[in-house]
């Protein structure tokens, strides 16, 4: 108890009240309209104040992030963390690239939900978060994932009611069979459990399905057209005279989101040239990482952000797209996706790198451009997981016989 | 008329000349062929088939312009831990080697007798990357202190025997972790060696009575590896930080010092005063783990980096990533450029300016080079490509089409 007081009182003589301190930091938190340089300070798992001077003296660890970007823990609605068999763990890729929140999904359905939340959700720093897949079997294949007969909206919605602090959506992916069934069960799951559904199709198969039907009659305002830049699974782009779709925006004004969901196959560059030239912006920035994408297109959240930027889309718009509006999305916000004091400590610091970068497609093809984001720190949960340039430590030959330091 | 003459003298050319893959003038550093210039290498299926000077670029399907790159042999990395599925903290192998240069990663010690086949089925046949193992001497694996710490996991003839029947991907035995103050890990891993003709690796603990000079000296052979000699547990410098005597004797021996970086065993204040004493590493490894990815960010091409700015040689560190590790697993065909050999190759950028690193204990090292992995071929097919050297921009699509 003495012990106890005394480090309090050790804590107040020295004025230090905050654990981590980032200092000199660009702020983009548009949800708080904060876009200029503010200091940073956090305590314990949560952020304590945001200012535009908080002495130094007042943390017990502090990173020099001038002429950086701090910003909310990026936020990506589309990862697979299980199930699926390109499946990554998320700790040594979001937490790596800025991101603090991955929504899995669909690798899961109700039948393996348990297996998938004991193996990964609980056992990972990232914060992991699911679209349960409306299949029974999650992502396991055609056996699972065309299986009507298992997409269940009852027991679908009953573990996802009983999971409700992770399971934040459902997830209909790869349907073959002609017909509307897997996208119908999906949505009366949905309805049931008063969660969006994330939606990635088929078209242009022997389906009988088509994006206007889709968007306009089947989705829901609020559930999420994932690929927007494919080819094959929506299409928002005309392939006869390149014009948005009529459908298209009108779906966008009845609440219907889109998401880029980018992938091994699902970002095109003609397709989202064309798109957004005529304005048709994803609402959601989200990677579709897995073990090709991450390693063929690179498409982590910060690559994401980069090829936005590179057609046209400025920081501040990629940053709300990476953490306001995915966190409303998935009915999340303003719990995550801010940077407002007494949120979870999630945060990431960007850089902009100047230099000549390759930016590629899931056709193998480049689009050439000046400017790179990359991750320099991510705190998760108050705790600094990811420090690329040691800012929150002292030079080795400083720190005399040193063990492992603070 | 001319061209049917240009057409006939193409057709007579040497059909090596059309190559699958040219990498053009990059300086090509092979410290086992010992090159260190600027030549070209060429590409047919997963073979490296010619390294020259001007090698002509006409016919070949793919040219990757190199001028600005080190053109390397696919990196070696000797300690990692990828059996994604199996023991805890372990990861995935392709994007966290491919993406760092590694073509070959050897797990090392995930698995032992009991699970390696499972790690065999699910990771080392479907990894893109050459995964190849130490067997852990404890036939449970690396399954936590119950199963690491217990005697009756040591079977000798049944390591033995495992190493024997996967002789294709299994390169030695490990032993790790072992805390009870006798030498029957490392004698029964030493003497599984032994009866399989493969290396021994050792993760050492001293204890009393237990000494690490004796270790090096007596119980491992020539030719088997202590890794993790620049971690805190072994006392490889005195007080004043001078490299311990039996340290050169031992290595006079030829018992080989791999890093196995990971999340304990680098540490600048020791590594530092080792290498300007010239005690340098036979072999950089990683360690690669869940926890040693993350703040000390122990992969391939940043351990290597690490090196650079502790005062190694570029070549020196290409050398104990490729050449030397080779012949530490007795995998000599691997770790060149040699024509005939499998087309496993690294392109790597020596970037210059002003970067900091974390050791083990997060002690910061700031220093003036970055290594960065821009292309990893790994039998003959490119597999990672961060600068797009190797494809098209995107305006040769054509128009838009729903069929690719």
């Amino acid at each position: 108890m003495k012990y106890a007081i005394g480090l309090v009182l050790a804590g107040l003589a020295f004025g230090q009240p905050y654990d981590v301190l980032l200092k000199g930091g660009h702020v983009l938190d548009v949800a708080n309209n904060v876009d200029g340089v503010r200091d940073v300070a956090v305590q314990g798992t949560k952020i304590a104040r945001v200012a535009a001077e908080i002495p130094a003296a007042q943390a017990k660890k502090i990173l020099d992030v001038r002429g950086q970007y701090v910003v909310p823990g990026l936020i990506d609605l589309h990862f697979h963390a299980y199930g699926y068999s390109g499946a990554l763990f998320p700790d040594d890729t979001a937490l790596l690239t800025g991101t603090t929140t991955v929504a899995d999904a669909g690798g899961a359905g109700y039948r393996t939900f348990e297996d998938f939340k004991k193996k990964i959700i609980d056992v990972s720093s990232t914060r992991v978060l699911a679209l349960l897949n409306i299949a029974g079997n999650g992502m396991t294949g055609a056996a699972s994932e065309d299986n009507v007969a298992d997409m269940l909206p009852d027991k679908t919605a009953e573990t996802i009611r009983q999971y409700r602090d992770v399971i934040v959506g459902i997830k209909v992916a790869h349907f073959s069979k002609p017909g509307w069934d897997a996208l119908k069960r999906a949505v009366d799951a949905g309805r049931l459990a008063d969660v969006p559904v994330m939606v990635d199709d088929k078209i242009f198969t022997n389906t009988g399905r088509t994006s206007r039907e889709k968007l306009l009659d089947v989705m829901r305002p609020g559930d999420l057209h994932t690929h927007m830049f494919n080819d094959r699974q929506v299409e928002i782009v005309s392939r006869f005279n390149g014009k948005v779709h009529e459908y298209a925006m009108q779906a966008r004004a009845r609440g219907v989101l889109f998401d880029l969901g980018h992938g091994g196959g699902s970002f095109l560059w003609p397709v989202a040239v064309s798109a957004t030239k005529q304005g048709f912006w994803p609402d959601t920035i989200s990677t579709d990482l897995h073990s090709t994408s991450i390693l063929m297109q690179q498409s982590d959240m910060p690559n994401c952000i980069s090829k936005m930027m590179l057609l046209g889309m400025d920081l501040k718009d990629a940053v709300a797209r990476s953490t306001v509006n995915p966190a409303k999305a998935i009915r999340r916000f303003p719990e995550l996706g801010t940077l407002g004091e007494g949120k979870s400590a999630d945060i990431a610091v960007l850089t902009i790198r100047d230099g000549v970068f390759a930016f590629k497609d899931s056709w193998d093809k480049k689009m050439l451009g000046s400017k790179k984001v990359e991750a320099v720190v991510t705190i998760r949960n108050g705790k600094l997981v990811f420090d690329a340039d040691g800012r929150g430590f002292p030079e080795w030959s400083t720190a005399g016989n040193y063990e492992v330091l603070p | 008329m001319k061209l049917l003459v240009f057409l006939f003298a193409a057709a007579a050319l040497p059909g090596a000349d059309i190559y699958d893959i040219l990498v053009k003038n990059g300086h090509v550093l092979d410290p086992a062929n010992k090159r260190n210039s600027r030549m070209d290498v060429a590409i047919v299926g997963n073979k490296i088939v010619r390294v020259g000077k001007e090698l002509p670029a006409s016919q070949a399907r793919t040219v990757i312009e190199a001028g600005e790159y080190y053109v390397t042999p696919g990196l070696i990395d000797i300690h990692t831990h990828f059996d994604a599925q199996g023991a805890s903290l372990n990861l995935n192998p392709d994007h966290n080697a491919l993406r760092s240069g590694v073509t070959t990663a050897v797990d090392a010690g995930s698995s032992g007798a009991d699970n390696f086949e499972a790690f065999r089925r699910r990771v080392i046949n479907r990894a893109h990357t050459r995964v190849l193992a130490f067997l852990n001497i404890v036939a449970a694996g690396m399954y936590g202190t119950k199963v690491e710490d217990d005697p009756k996991q040591l079977n000798v003839e049944r390591a033995a025997a495992m190493v024997k029947q996967h002789r294709d991907v299994i390169v030695g035995i490990k032993t790790a972790h072992y805390q009870p103050a006798d030498w029957i890990a490392v004698d029964s891993a030493v003497k599984a060696a032994e009866q399989s003709g493969s290396v021994c690796m050792v993760d050492f603990h001293p204890k009393p009575g237990r000494g690490y000079r004796e270790l090096i000296l007596e119980h491992m052979r020539p030719g088997d590896i202590h890794t993790h000699f620049y971690g805190r547990l072994t006392p490889q410098i005195d007080g004043d930080r001078k490299v311990q005597p039996y340290m050169w004797e031992a290595r006079k021996r030829g018992v080989l010092f791999d890093v196995g970086h990971g999340s304990g065993s680098l540490w600048f204040r020791i590594a530092v005063p080792a290498i300007q004493q010239g005690f340098l590493p036979d072999t950089i490894s990683t360690d690669i783990h869940k926890n040693s990815v993350m703040l000390p960010r122990a992969t391939m091409i940043l351990t290597m980096s690490k090196f650079l700015n502790m005062g190694l040689a570029l070549e020196q560190v290409i050398e104990r990533s490729t050449v030397n590790p080779a012949k530490a697993i007795r995998r000599p065909e691997l770790g060149t450029l040699s024509e005939g050999s499998v087309a496993d190759v690294a392109m790597i950028a020596l970037e210059k300016g002003k970067f900091a690193y974390l050791d083990s204990g997060f002690g910061k090292l700031t220093g003036d080079s970055r290594l960065r992995c821009a292309v990893t071929i790994r039998n003959g097919q490119v597999v990672w490509d961060e600068d797009g050297l190797s494809v098209g921009d995107w305006k040769e699509t054509g128009p838009y089409s729903n069929f690719k």
